[in-house]
């Protein structure tokens, strides 16, 4: 059949169209198994973990008011699902089902199939060495399918439904905490990587060229450094040179963190700034965007200098010289479009990073982003948290794979996919 | 081929997660089980291997113990003079020094820990009536001596006869704030002969379920407790509160401590309602658990505030933690925004499910507090008073309980009376229940508010609100941690100011006097505003269970305190507004921001004016940085003891 409408498309249209559409097809099938996998991985991880929403409940004064019995335990299990085997859970997480017995044409089925335990039946052993391990051993009331009526469960995250948070915003939606610091992450993520490229591919390319010139010393030298330091002492040496001690003598300064203001403000020379102004964001943003360019300008020139310094030692740059091309067109025309190919590839993987943030740069100067979203879910064991941003991740990760290929196929003639 | 292989690979990742994920959800959290079976004990089998699943355990070798588990005396913590020159040979003040260096001396020692209860608490038995350990090396050298343990000439460490070397393993926690102390502590026992092997755990584990104190796996542990207002301490130092195998591991006795005139003494102090009777109860248990030394206290932490020098009205107490319970009085000349800095945001301003601190003080400037506790002690807020035995707003009538009656059983739970179940009668005496009618005591509350209060919105508070808060707070489907208040209030009745509520017989709820949930208001008046099937009902049509999840209660909720939310941005900030109808007037401050910002970015924003006031929450203690800047007029700092305190137990027996 798919054999037929291959042959009805070469017909119909070039082969290399048909050629890319079943590659596509078969790329997004490839995508979907990959990012299921990822998912039922990572599901399975934070899962398997020690400790999780209702972890140290128990370490408290038993009598005090804040102190479950053990029948609170069991309804906040049943609460969080703890109660519910994981693969019923991962189910449930991504498509919404189970969420009772299957009833067809009035017939109720599997209503008594048992999908957790409710209660289950623990047993201490000592070890060896004199430790105690408490085990589970059974279960003395199992959890139905039936008993999942009536259950809060989401649409699946097929149709686009996080769930609720656990613990970072208790019972408030997963979509609310990710769409509240989405912009703030790729405002911050997009002008840095614009920023890096822009700064990165003229550095590389001219220290490839003028190699071992003072400039090619000087920035190898820089790129170096950038790589090489940790983001923290760029952060924190950025806040003390150009916030808190300048402040201090009175001159101009930028605001140390956060991504904008809260009140109106003074900075010598611009006035009072008033909270949430174009000039109130770019003054915020200025230190981390700078700092999260400047590890990524080393990084990106390093890449450009050898790829550059690569395909200028081939023989058709070589020939192309030898029939007299000037040496801007031997590099703009024939040596910086091959150069480039590998650094797509570097540049379309700085997608997914786009949504994830940076935590390190995110955390010294507080802003308000994915990074430090992330942190704090798997801190607090908040899993729905974790996992929405995990599977968008992984999406983003397959769909810029995928971006990558067909950047190819632009860049470079010679490469056909299908 | 290359893609065949790289199905059969996939395929075997699949299968493999596939399997790990059919395991029972239960497994991987063992801390939350409820504890149904729990006995391998006595006697204890000593299992050398272990194999899953545990149904099928191998046993290869089992060693048959004569006695239950922990019943084997630690051969060298169970001589007390061992104990006691631990303490002796504990230098504090220098231990308070190796993490609270920038603090003036006399402000250190003011931290040393005498008991389990702060020096300044109204609980506190004072110095005269407990055995105290001032640091005195020598002496405790002499005590090891006496026991029997001895330093060999040039040996570093003590020995007994046999020639044992005395050390002990002490486990505690990998915070660096431990490591520090810690540090110095195994120095100082070096310089008594007592070797100390220390192990830096993380708090995951040693705070487990299932595991570290949980599980008494320690010989010598450090941890901290937090004092409250109301001591309790019944589940730390009563005989029937030792954690073992056999009784599910109920209790926080994990040192295995028994003296039966302090554990009577702690039970009669955690079911009277008379102060002086709890407090001479009280002496009693730290007069014994001093002389005993079955825990080294060793001091309180600090509670370090960091605030524009500007700020007025800021006066945080020891004893409460609320420090922004008087925020109405906070004011900053010029200025119409105070900038609260926190490094933590709340998860919910719902209370009944969301107990962090940082929600109870984000939802405190919206709902105000119901009472204060300066000092460890009890001064009433909202509340009109406090509603003791003493001003009559609270009675503790005998009743007379027969067979069938509800009441509360000696262990606290409430029960249908039978015979067999053990309770406390009217005179406070442990009795078993045999068909015979018993007196019990039984609890009259009247909790009331201040008369005239309004909701934010201009309502008044009314009768329904009360019942609206009642009931919500004991409705099973609300998402609560627990519901034992609930369960021990036999019968209550909404007044227009509060409530009149009869407990069962038998429940003596040692902080009756104070509202607290299920005790609250909520604005039954309210109309849903947000998007869903309840826009357009009123907050009382609501079902409880769909609470959590409404903006209305979870991040916009009404009060009757000094301000009102006006907008949340998740992750980046809370702005409040004042509320027109507080009770006591406008607010000095019109608005008050909370500023979610990162530990490794606050002193910078403090210093730079962006935010006004950094709590314990963020500064675990005072800096160089924050020390400097006072100097120069940037900021004022404070530092007051907190309740939290730290402490070595000593695990009398072995497992």
């Amino acid at each position: 059949m798919a054999l037929q409408r291959m042959r009805t498309c070469q017909r119909a249209h070039p082969l290399s169209a048909c050629l890319m559409a079943g590659y596509l097809v078969r790329r997004l099938i490839q995508m979907l198994l990959v990012v299921l996998l990822s998912a039922a991985a990572s599901y399975a991880v934070l899962n398997f973990a020690p400790g999780g929403p209702l972890s140290g409940k128990e370490n408290c004064q038993q009598g005090q008011r804040g102190c479950p019995t053990p029948d609170d335990l069991k309804r906040l299990r049943a609460y969080f699902e703890l109660d519910l085997n994981l693969p019923v859970r991962f189910a449930r997480w991504l498509i919404g089902h189970p969420r009772g017995p299957i009833e067809v044409a009035g017939q109720t089925w599997f209503a008594d199939a048992s999908v957790g335990c409710a209660r289950p039946v623990e047993r201490s052993v000592q070890l060896a060495s004199g430790v105690f391990e408490t085990q589970i051993v059974g279960c003395a009331q199992s959890v139905y399918l039936a008993d999942l009526v009536g259950r809060r469960v989401s649409e699946g995250v097929l149709r686009g439904d996080f769930g609720r948070s656990w613990t970072v915003l208790r019972d408030r939606p997963v979509s609310d905490l990710i769409l509240d610091r989405l912009p703030k992450t790729l405002q911050l993520t997009g002008w840095s990587l614009l920023l890096a490229l822009l700064i990165a591919l003229p550095l590389g390319v001219f220290s490839a060229v003028r190699q071992y010139s003072v400039f090619d010393y000087i920035t190898t030298t820089l790129a170096f450094l950038g790589s090489a330091m940790p983001t923290f002492f760029f952060g924190i040496g950025f806040i003390l040179l150009f916030s808190i001690l300048p402040r201090g003598l009175g001159w101009f300064h930028l605001p140390p963190g956060s991504a904008e203001a809260v009140r109106p403000y003074d900075v010598p020379g611009l006035g009072t700034i008033q909270p949430g102004t174009v000039l109130d964001l770019v003054l915020h943003a200025i230190l981390p965007v700078a700092v999260l360019t400047l590890v990524s300008v080393a990084g990106f020139s390093r890449f450009v200098r050898g790829s550059l310094l690569e395909v200028l030692r081939q023989d058709y740059v070589r020939t192309a010289r030898a029939k007299g091309l000037t040496e801007r067109m031997v590099i703009s025309r024939h040596a910086l479009r091959n150069a480039l190919i590998p650094f797509i590839t570097v540049v379309v993987f700085s997608v997914p990073g786009l949504f994830a943030g940076a935590i390190v740069t995110e955390s010294i100067f507080s802003w308000p982003g994915m990074g430090r979203l992330f942190l704090l879910a798997l801190n607090s064991a908040d899993y729905p948290v974790a996992m929405a941003m995990l599977f968008i991740t992984a999406v983003l990760t397959v769909l810029a794979t995928l971006l990558s290929d067909l950047a190819y196929t632009l860049v470079d003639p010679r490469i056909r996919l299908g | 081929m290359n893609s065949k292989r790289l199905a059969l690979f996939a395929g075997i990742v699949v299968v493999g997660l596939t399997a790990a994920a059919c395991a029972p959800a239960a497994q991987p959290t063992p801390a939350s089980v409820e504890k149904i079976v729990q006995v391998t004990v006595p006697p204890v089998e000593k299992i050398v291997e272990v194999t899953a699943p545990p149904e099928t355990v191998r046993i290869e070798a089992t060693v048959e113990v004569p006695k239950g588990a922990f019943s084997t005396p630690n051969p060298k913590l169970a001589d007390v003079r061992v104990r006691q020159a631990l303490a002796y040979c504990s230098d504090r003040l220098e231990l308070i020094k190796s993490v609270y260096a920038l603090l003036p001396e006399a402000e250190q020692r003011a931290l040393i820990a005498n008991s389990f209860i702060p020096n300044s608490h109204w609980a506190y038995a004072g110095d005269e009536n407990l055995t105290l350990y001032p640091f005195d090396a020598e002496k405790g050298k002499r005590l090891l001596d006496e026991a029997g343990w001895k330093q060999p000439e040039g040996a570093p460490f003590r020995v007994n006869d046999k020639g044992d070397e005395l050390f002990f393993k002490f486990t505690t926690t990998s915070a660096v704030f431990r490591q520090t102390w810690a540090a110095v502590w195994e120095q100082q026992m070096a310089n008594c002969g007592v070797r100390i092997i220390r192990q830096h755990v993380p708090g995951s584990w040693w705070f487990g379920d299932t595991t570290g104190t949980a599980r008494r796996d320690f010989e010598l542990g450090a941890w901290a407790w937090t004092g409250q207002p109301d001591p309790g301490g019944q589940s730390l130092y009563a005989c029937d509160q030792i954690p073992l195998p056999e009784n599910a591991w109920v209790g926080q006795n994990g040192m295995g401590w028994c003296n039966e005139a302090a554990s009577q003494a702690i039970k009669d102090a955690n079911n009277s309602l008379d102060r002086k009777s709890r407090i001479a109860d009280y002496a009693i248990v730290q007069r014994e658990f001093t002389r005993d030394m079955v825990s080294l206290p060793l001091f309180a932490r600090t509670n370090v505030f960091a605030v524009n020098p500007n700020l007025t009205g800021f006066d945080p107490k020891i004893g409460d933690e609320n420090f922004n319970y008087n925020i109405a009085e906070w004011e900053i000349p010029g200025k119409d925004t105070i900038v609260l800095g926190w490094t933590q945001e709340p998860a919910s301003m719902w209370l009944l499910v969301e107990q962090a601190q940082v929600a109870i003080w984000a939802y405190g400037m919206v709902g105000g507090y119901q009472w204060l506790s300066p000092n460890y002690d009890y001064t009433p807020a909202i509340q009109e008073k406090m509603s003791t035995i003493e001003n009559n707003l609270a009675t503790n009538a005998d009743v007379e309980v027969k067979e069938g009656d509800r009441v509360q059983d000696a262990t606290g739970k409430p029960i249908t009376l039978t015979n067999g179940v053990m309770i406390r009668n009217s005179a406070g005496e442990v009795v078993e229940f045999n068909g015979t009618p018993v007196m019990m005591k039984q609890l009259n509350v009247k909790l009331l508010v201040i008369k005239d209060l309004k909701w934010s919105d201009g309502e008044p508070v009314k009768k329904a609100d009360f019942e609206l808060g009642f009931n919500t707070d004991c409705n099973r489907d609300a998402g609560a941690t627990t519901y034992i208040v609930c369960d021990q209030v036999q019968a209550v009745t909404f007044l227009d100011t509060g409530f009149d509520v009869t407990y069962l017989p038998g429940a003596q709820p040692s902080t009756y006097f104070a509202m607290a949930s299920p005790f609250v208001i909520y604005p039954s008046h309210r109309v849903i505003e947000s998007d869903g099937e309840f826009k357009g009902k009123k907050l009382a049509e609501v079902p409880v269970k769909a609470w959590a999840t409404l903006p209305e209660i979870a991040e916009r909720p009404i009060d009757v305190g000094p301000y009102v939310v006006k907008e949340w941005v998740k992750g980046e900030k809370i702005v409040y507004e004042a509320n027109p109808f507080y009770y006591k007037g406008a607010p000095k401050t019109r608005n008050i921001v909370i500023s979610i910002i990162t530990p490794e970015n606050a002193e910078a924003q403090l210093i730079g004016g962006q935010v006004d006031v950094l709590d314990f929450t963020t500064l675990t203690a005072l800096t160089e940085q924050l020390a400097a800047a006072e100097k120069d007029g940037k900021v004022r700092n404070i530092v007051l003891a907190s309740g939290t305190w730290e402490h070595i137990d000593f695990n009398l027996y072995l497992p």
